[in-house]
């Protein structure tokens, strides 16, 4: 038996999804959090045995008719894949708007069931339903429910499957009208009317309420940016240079530094390993791994002062903020959510561009998404940050802002560089403020760990054990004593003359970025296990061993370099599904390359002759380089203008 | 007179929607059509916040230019 859950966005549907099946999906305080259709199965407290019972959780739609892309997900999936039950999902903070989709769910002839969501919200404001009678007009049962705290899930369940074994069909609403056809017009005043008769509202919700004065003040003209940047500040200090990054030294220095390889290479010594084999689970698989869990305390203070951010409500506000000046880069403040999503992760960033309903500024924002920083980024970021500037915090928070300023750079510049026309509108659903839930942020949290944990242990274990074997090993397969005459020394210096124009020396950096478009975790693994055979010392102390291949100003510009070019390959991947459109994504591709690659040359050249007061290697090259993107742009910019004209 | 002329706590009765079909039926779904009432809450950062039945939402100029209420 299939049940889908369809309502309105923000209505609670992927919280009771979560509830239902005891999955964790993402959920959030704003709408067009679920962009695509979900299905798990049912839980046995819900189920009562016997068969299994699919439960489809779909995006938010305020209308059959389909809006944006992830609203005709939902219309196809009912029309098409035709569900047993239908359970709708009816904003309890939002009656009245909620039925429209209610009544056109109820002509599809499936058995429908309505959910009266927020039903706490309901009684805390003091508003009264009568259900009976709702349930009377509209010829099916309803059920209040409250999916955060379970409560009516239980009695909504078994109504629903009872619905789903009769396999009848639902008797349509008798409105108005004359002719077969219902109009949307009559469907409104079919909904006023019933919606005069039979909820009773204690205030009307006009009135300027405390959230509107927080609005007022948080999403204010001159105020609003300041106090994002102070607020995404704060939970980045945090996490980083606080409790996350204090858990995260110990677990680096100490933990993977000293204590798990010290007891392993007595263990092996002691049952006298072969060398090799030893190297290989010491250096390779422990000292690769190890650099990257090490972030794990990190990363999950992050996600923990994220999630309790989203579930506020804050973040709705934020594109509001934004709007304003994404649509001076021809975007809109609706661009802003992808890229809040890809600060966790660039794939859910830029599959969240589905809520962008003009399709050339959902490919602007998918290009420009992967910008802003990801998680697996920050073991980059954060070893940088530790090893060159020990005692600076600017370091981290920096990049943010660089990332900033780079998004707004790029959508200049891609609306100079590329022809289309502009008629982006923006309107969002600003809910309510909210307490957040520590339980809900508790649940991200070992969500976004579980994920990791998995992430380190099979792709990142597996590519570390391959880098170990290809700096171990020669082409001959014969262990090489030398570093440098081995399989990956010679992959990299392929790769390597690339990077001379950015102050970037030694095939070991160029290895290090190739293996950082697998998962970028893997750059500081790859580092760990280089240098593992240079020195004893952890690879994350402050001034250590990693100064032998950088000083502080190749070492930023390595930073934005890896940060800026594209993402992972998963990231790729999604960007090149969501463009649907090779020659965009080529160009996404391409431009992402440029930019990465021309501000890592930027920060080395000029820092390098404001801070050492010399020529970096490689400046000749990098003003031929520099000369050629001139020469580029302009002559795109120019071809740009001239279609513009026709 | 259009929503960008409204003051900011007035409720008014929406007369037409003007501008493109999709957005016309979108503002519909929404319960934001002729004869419905319409509240101009603030003016945030350049966008309208209104309050349309008992949802609250932000529209950027040209949306709200569009919006026609009655005097």
């Amino acid at each position: 038996m299939k049940i889908a859950l369809a309502g309105n966005p923000n209505s609670g549907k992927t919280t009771l999804f979560n509830a239902l099946t005891g999955r964790t999906d993402y959920v959030g305080n704003w709408a067009g959090v679920t962009v695509e259709k979900k299905e798990a199965d049912l839980r046995k407290k819900f189920s009562e045995g016997k068969d299994t019972i699919k439960i489809i959780d779909l995006p938010g739609a305020y209308s059959i008719a389909p809006f944006t892309g992830e609203e005709a997900i939902t219309s196809d999936f009912i029309l098409d894949d035709a569900p047993d039950v239908i359970i709708n999902i009816v904003d309890g903070a939002n009656f009245e708007r909620s039925l429209f989709f209610t009544t056109q769910l109820l002509e599809l002839n499936i058995p429908l069931i309505i959910a009266l969501n927020k039903s706490d919200i309901i009684a805390k404001r003091g508003d009264e339903i009568d259900l009976e009678q709702l349930s009377k007009a509209l010829n099916c049962k309803v059920i209040t429910t409250t999916a955060t705290s379970e409560s009516g899930l239980i009695q909504l369940m078994q109504t629903a499957i009872q619905l789903g074994r009769q396999k009848g069909g639902q008797t349509p609403v008798q409105m108005i009208s004359e002719s077969d056809v219902v109009t949307d017009k009559e469907r409104q005043t079919f909904i006023s009317g019933l919606s005069k008769s039979l909820f009773i509202k204690k205030k009307a919700s006009h009135h300027i309420t405390l959230s509107d004065k927080v609005d007022r003040i948080v999403a204010h003209k001159y105020l609003g940016l300041p106090i994002f940047f102070l607020i995404m500040w704060a939970v980045y200090a945090f996490s980083i240079e606080g409790l996350g990054g204090y858990v995260s030294g110990f677990f680096n220095d100490t933990l993977f530094g000293e204590i798990i390889p010290d007891a392993l290479n007595g263990l092996f010594e002691s049952m006298s390993l072969n060398p090799l084999l030893h190297g290989l689970i010491v250096d390779g698989a422990v000292g690769g791994v190890g650099a990257v869990i090490g972030f794990l305390p990190l990363i999950m203070v992050l996600f923990f002062c994220l999630a309790l951010l989203e579930d506020s409500g804050y973040m709705s506000r934020v594109a509001v903020l934004m709007d304003r000046y994404f649509k001076k880069i021809g975007l809109s403040g609706k661009s802003i959510i992808p890229m809040i999503v890809g600060s966790g992760c660039a794939i859910p960033g830029i599959m969240a561009t589905r809520t962008i309903e003009d399709e050339n500024e959902k490919r602007i924002t998918s290009i420009l998404t992967p910008f802003v920083p990801c998680g697996a980024k920050l073991p980059i970021i954060t070893l940088f940050s530790v090893v060159f500037f020990p005692n600076s915090s600017w370091v981290g928070p920096s990049m943010y802002i660089l990332a900033f300023l780079l998004i707004i750079i790029g959508g200049l510049l891609l609306k100079r560089l590329f022809v289309w026309e502009n008629h982006t509108s923006f309107i969002l659903e600003l809910p309510e403020y909210k307490v957040p839930s520590l339980k809900h942020a508790f649940a991200q949290m070992f969500d976004k760990a579980k994920g990791f944990i998995i992430k380190a242990s099979t792709i990142i274990l597996v590519m570390n054990t391959l880098v170990w074997f290809m700096q171990a090993f020669g082409w001959n397969f014969q262990p090489v004593d030398d570093q440098s005459l081995s399989i990956l020394a010679s992959v990299g210096g392929f790769i390597a003359p690339i990077l001379i124009p950015l102050g970037f020396v030694g095939w070991q950096l160029a290895a290090a970025s190739i293996t950082g478009f697998i998962a970028k975790e893997n750059v500081v693994a790859t580092f760990a296990i280089l240098l593992a055979t240079v020195s004893e010392d952890a690879l994350h102390m402050p001034n250590g061993i990693l100064t032998t291949l950088f000083n502080p100003v190749t070492a930023y510009a390595f930073l934005a370099f890896n940060l800026f070019t594209p993402p992972c390959f998963a990231a790729i991947g999604a960007m090149r599904s969501e463009m649907g459109d090779r020659k965009w994504f080529f160009r996404g591709l391409g431009f992402q390359f440029s930019v990465g690659y021309v501000v890592a040359l930027l920060i080395t050249q000029i820092g390098s002759l404001i801070f050492y007061g010399e020529y970096a290697v490689g400046f000749l090259p990098s003003l031929f380089i520099l000369a050629f993107y001139v020469v580029l742009l302009f002559v795109l910019i120019k071809r740009a203008d001239r279609k513009r004209i026709v | 007179m259009i929503l960008t002329k409204a003051k900011v706590g007035q409720t008014h009765e929406i007369t037409k929607i003007e501008g493109k079909e999709k957005v016309q039926r979108f503002l519909f779904s929404l319960g934001c059509s002729e004869g419905e009432k319409i509240t101009l809450i603030s003016i945030l950062a350049g966008n309208y916040v209104v309050n349309i039945k008992d949802g609250r939402y932000a529209i950027d100029e040209a949306m709200a230019k569009s919006i026609v209420l009655a005097d």
